[in-house]
């Protein structure tokens, strides 16, 4: 990523209106900076040619390629490399703040749209499950036309829950999800973190590729609020006063264990985690995100060749 | 430093308001919606004892303006210059009212207690001097006096005192006053001049001379008012009378019917608990009493009743100040005027005879009665007036006449004939003088030009009773005279064929008058018309007898005297007064007066002045809108009085002060320095923010 990129400043891009044109925006502006990008070619699960090593399955070379190149490729068959990627989205009360003209949900939802639209534009299914206290809403991973256009819909109805149980949420898409794929967790997490372990390990075990994008407003992060007022929980209602200059200590520290906490758990549990501020330009999450892949991907692919 | 109204200093209290809002550290009372408060731990708010003042320079100018508040309508003043009027010696005034209302209560024991108690607190250095005033000021003891001999001036007080009580007058305290003003002489030049005015002050008093002067700047004066234990009050006055008692044409005039007309005027105070009263004759028949209701602050004109028993004072009962009680009603008291028709009797009830409407014509009335007497001859006792119409006359009656003109007689002569101009001859002087029958060719003639303006003709002085269009005459005689170098003969009125209708002329003491046509049928309207009545007895005034009746009278007015006669006065305490020619008598007393002359014996009714009923008291400020200057330390009868006047000087003195008026611009500025100061912290805030 060069120094010179400029991706969009998110709260210019939260003031389109329509969901469905910000996806296109950052998609457009992703695909169109891909053929100038020194990671051309990257793909979540780009189907590829591959020179023929020893030990590959004679079946896969592809003999078009050979007869005019005398050169042996191996090509992967398509219904394999195919992605289904769940989009699960946390649509609890506490995504619904925003300390600057948005809010977390609707960065959410953006940065699902986002996702949802570059992976079907790349022939990957897409699917969606919003949670809350539990499941809410839930669609399969699909390429169809118009399935963009169901999710959009989807994501752009406000959050109604009041708390949030993660744990219980997952455990039910564990139910759902029968066929391995990516599950991409858009949340706050913000909650005790104890069962998420649990659940983590659980769709680990079913051999789902796990992707966390943690979400965070500045002022959540930083804390800085001035006066002292009465704080009020939008999950719960309940109602502290709260001398921001006094706690703002205790709070980040408590913060930073949270996410160190949730941080540890990702790595024992091999869920990719990615840390998004409210503030991070989306391309710039979905490039961190793509990049991402692309190392794991050739991490395994080396694991392999080693095995 | 004192204050006008220091219960406002209490406001100055107020100041503990900013100093606790500024001491308060509000708890805050916004609502702040977040994610979660998973992280954030509940804290109590800032305790008490960790409070401290903030913008202590905000807070000083806070308080500074409520203090400034306060004693901007605390009014501040300085007495100095009050308490230093005190120190130098004094030249004191003690002026007594002695009007007929200081008769209330004890009112004048009271004024002589108070005037002795100042004479006594008095220094020696002091000068004392004393008045008592009604109409007029009567000075007792003057300022020369008090400076040769001080030490008596306590025991001349009461002596001079002790001969004078509340009179009958009015209140003239202007007159008063002005008359005082001249009392301080040289001996006070040096000295605080002081007058200490004793009186009820009441609402009649006279105050409107006070205009007409400048009162001296160096001359204080302090009113001791009077205030008697209940200031309720009924009184009665007599009111203008009716002009129907003027008319002389009551053939059927009593005494009664006449006294029924007397008019009368109740009043009441206001906030008075009285209304209940009774109107009657002294002495009179409880029937002849009339009894009604007065409204309190209402006045109302009442006919008095009947007066059956000829009594002269009308009573009013019900209340408790008699002073103002009385109404003096002089009876009626025609005088007799000896009128003499020279001619024949027998003709009096011959309806084409002059002397049938005389006689109708000359009725008694309540100031004249009439004596009509008919002889061809002259009587014995020379009557007052004579009218000849129509008699012919020898040249002894012609020189009898001429001697009752010239010493003062009055003779009424209708032409009737040409050989009349022997007698006028004899009578004027005038032997070129001729008469002769007026033409009968025209149907009638009429009055051309009457000399309103002479006094013989003054009942038709009033332009509205000057048409003599209707006046008809259908036979007169022409008058002509050549000669009349010392134009003895005026032309009272003409026909309108230019010659004489009326003609006078002064012979002697006397007056005579010619008429060009008699007033009978035969010769013209004159006597059925309007202008007969009023013309004859302006006649009758013009020789004497006037029946216009007396004004009233009220104490203080001069009793009507003739200038060329010498009269006895008998006044109602039955004192006697004789009085040379040219001298007056000013009534004192209320009642009735007798007045005898040579000739004549009269009763006049003097009564009490009708503003001296006017009992309610005033405050004695309303003396300062006149240019008094009122004394600044005022001690009055009771307390609450004394706490009002000490008001009304400091009042004076904070308003020459104006001492508010610095306190507000102060005020301002610094309301304007705390705007300027606060707006800038703001600002500031608002900037780190």
């Amino acid at each position: 990523m060069s120094s010179a990129t400029t991706f969009l400043d998110p709260a210019a891009l939260m003031r389109i209106k329509s969901l469905e044109l910000r996806a296109k925006v950052v998609v457009e502006g992703l695909w169109k900076g891909m053929h100038r990008s020194p990671y051309h070619g990257f793909s979540v699960e780009f189907s590829e040619y591959r020179a023929y090593v020893q030990g590959d399955d004679p079946r896969y070379i592809d003999w078009k390629v050979l007869a005019r190149s005398d050169r042996t490729y191996i090509k992967k068959f398509e219904d394999e490399t195919n992605l289904r990627c769940q989009l699960v989205i946390d649509h609890s009360k506490s995504m619904g703040y925003g300390s600057q003209s948005y809010t977390k949900a609707d960065y959410a939802a953006t940065l699902a749209a986002t996702l949802a639209s570059f992976l079907m534009k790349q022939g990957d299914a897409a699917g969606l499950t919003t949670f809350a206290e539990g499941i809410e809403e839930h669609l399969p991973p699909r390429n169809r036309t118009g399935h963009l256009r169901r999710m959009i819909t989807e994501l752009e109805r406000p959050a109604k829950a009041t708390g949030t149980s993660l744990a219980v949420s997952i455990g039910q898409l564990a139910d759902l999800l029968r066929k391995r794929g990516m599950i991409c967790l858009i949340t706050d997490l913000l909650a005790p973190i104890e069962h998420l372990e649990k659940q983590l390990a659980l769709l680990g075990a079913m051999g789902h590729d796990l992707v966390l994008f943690h979400l965070m407003d500045r002022a959540e992060i930083d804390f800085t609020f001035e006066k002292s007022a009465h704080f009020r929980d939008a999950e719960s209602g309940a109602e502290r006063f709260i001398d921001p200059q006094l706690a703002r200590e205790t709070y980040l520290k408590r913060l930073a264990a949270h996410r160190e906490q949730i941080q540890q758990s990702c790595d024992r549990y091999n869920v990719e985690y990615h840390w998004c501020p409210t503030d991070k330009p989306l391309e710039e999450v979905l490039f961190t995100f793509l990049s991402a892949r692309q190392r794991k991907k050739a991490s395994k692919s080396s694991a392999k060749l080693a095995a | 430093m004192t204050w006008l109204f220091p219960f406002y200093l209490l406001g100055a209290a107020a100041v503990i308001a900013p100093i606790l809002l500024h001491l308060r550290r509000r708890p805050p009372q916004d609502r702040v919606e977040f994610s979660s408060l998973l992280f954030l731990d509940a804290q109590t708010p800032v305790p008490v004892s960790k409070r401290r003042l903030e913008n202590w320079l905000l807070l000083l100018l806070r308080c500074l303006a409520l203090i400034l508040l306060a004693l901007m309508f605390a009014r501040p003043f300085l007495r100095s210059e009050s308490a230093a009027s005190t120190s130098p010696d004094r030249a004191t005034l003690i002026l007594i009212d002695r009007s007929a209302s200081m008769r209330r209560d004890d009112l004048w024991q009271r004024a002589l207690d108070e005037a002795k108690r100042t004479a006594q607190s008095a220094k020696i250095t002091d000068r004392v001097a004393l008045a008592v005033f009604d109409q007029k000021l009567t000075p007792l003891w003057t300022f020369e006096e008090d400076r040769t001999s001080p030490a008596s001036r306590s025991t001349e007080f009461p002596t001079r005192l002790a001969s004078h009580s509340p009179s009958w007058s009015a209140t003239h305290l202007d007159r008063a006053l002005i008359d005082a003003v001249a009392l301080f002489d040289t001996n006070t030049a040096s000295l605080k001049k002081h007058i200490l005015l004793i009186t009820d002050l009441q609402e009649g008093t006279h105050l409107d001379a006070l205009r007409t002067i400048a009162w001296p700047a160096d001359l204080r004066l302090q009113v001791h008012r009077l205030d008697p234990a209940n200031a309720d009050n009924l009184s009665l006055a007599l009111a203008a009378s009716d002009s129907t008692t003027d008319t002389p044409v009551r053939p059927d005039a009593s005494a009664k019917t006449q006294a029924s007309t007397i008019r009368t005027r109740l009043a009441n105070t206001r906030d008075s608990r009285l209304r209940d009263f009774t109107l009657a004759w002294k002495d009179g028949p409880k029937s002849d009493s009339i009894t009604a209701q007065l409204q309190p602050g209402a006045s109302r004109i009442l006919t008095a009743p009947p007066n059956s028993t000829n009594a002269t004072t009308l009573t009013l009962t019900g209340d408790t100040q008699d002073f103002d009680n009385h109404l003096y009603i002089a009876p009626p008291q025609p005088r007799t005027v000896r009128i003499h028709f020279l001619g024949d009797n027998t003709t009096r009830d011959e309806a084409a005879s002059p002397l049938y409407y005389l006689s109708r014509a000359l009725q008694p009335t309540a100031t004249l009665a009439p004596a009509l007497s008919a002889d061809k001859k002259l009587p014995a006792q020379s009557p007052d007036i004579i009218f000849l119409s129509g008699a012919t006359t020898n040249a002894e009656t012609s020189t009898a006449l001429r001697d009752f003109l010239t010493q003062g007689g009055f003779l009424v002569h209708v032409i009737a004939s040409p050989n009349d101009a022997t007698l006028i001859k004899t009578l004027t002087g005038l032997n070129d003088l001729t008469i002769t029958d007026g033409d009968t060719t025209d149907d009638y003639r009429m009055l051309g030009e009457v000399n309103t303006a002479h006094p013989l003709l003054k009942p038709f002085a009033d332009p509205r009773l000057r048409d003599f269009t209707k006046l008809r005459f259908w036979h007169h005689r022409l008058i002509t005279f050549k000669d009349d170098p010392t134009k003895k003969l005026e032309t009272l009125a003409s026909f309108d064929n230019g010659h004489p209708a009326i003609l006078t002329a002064r012979i002697g003491k006397g007056t005579l008058i010619l008429l060009a046509s008699g007033w009978h049928p035969g010769d013209s309207q004159f006597a059925l018309s309007t202008k007969f009545v009023p013309l004859l007895y302006g006649w009758l005034a013009a020789a004497g007898f006037s029946h216009d009746p007396a004004a009233s009278l009220i104490v203080g007015d001069a009793l009507p005297l003739e200038a060329t006669q010498s009269h006895t006065i008998t006044d109602p305490d039955n004192k006697t007064y004789s009085l040379k020619p040219g001298q007056t008598f000013t009534t004192e007393l209320i009642g009735l007066h007798t007045i005898t002359t040579a000739s004549r014996k009269q009763t006049v009714a003097v009564n009490l002045p009708p503003d001296e009923g006017r009992v309610l008291p005033l405050e004695p400020q309303k003396l300062a809108d006149y240019g008094i200057k009122l004394a600044a330390s005022v001690d009055l009868d009771s307390a609450t009085a004394s706490a009002d006047q000490q008001r009304l000087s400091a009042t004076e003195t904070e308003q020459r002060q104006r001492s508010w008026w610095w306190i507000l611009l102060i005020l301002l500025a610094v309301l304007l320095l705390e705007t300027w100061l606060a707006g800038r912290n703001r600002q500031t805030a608002l900037q780190t923010a």
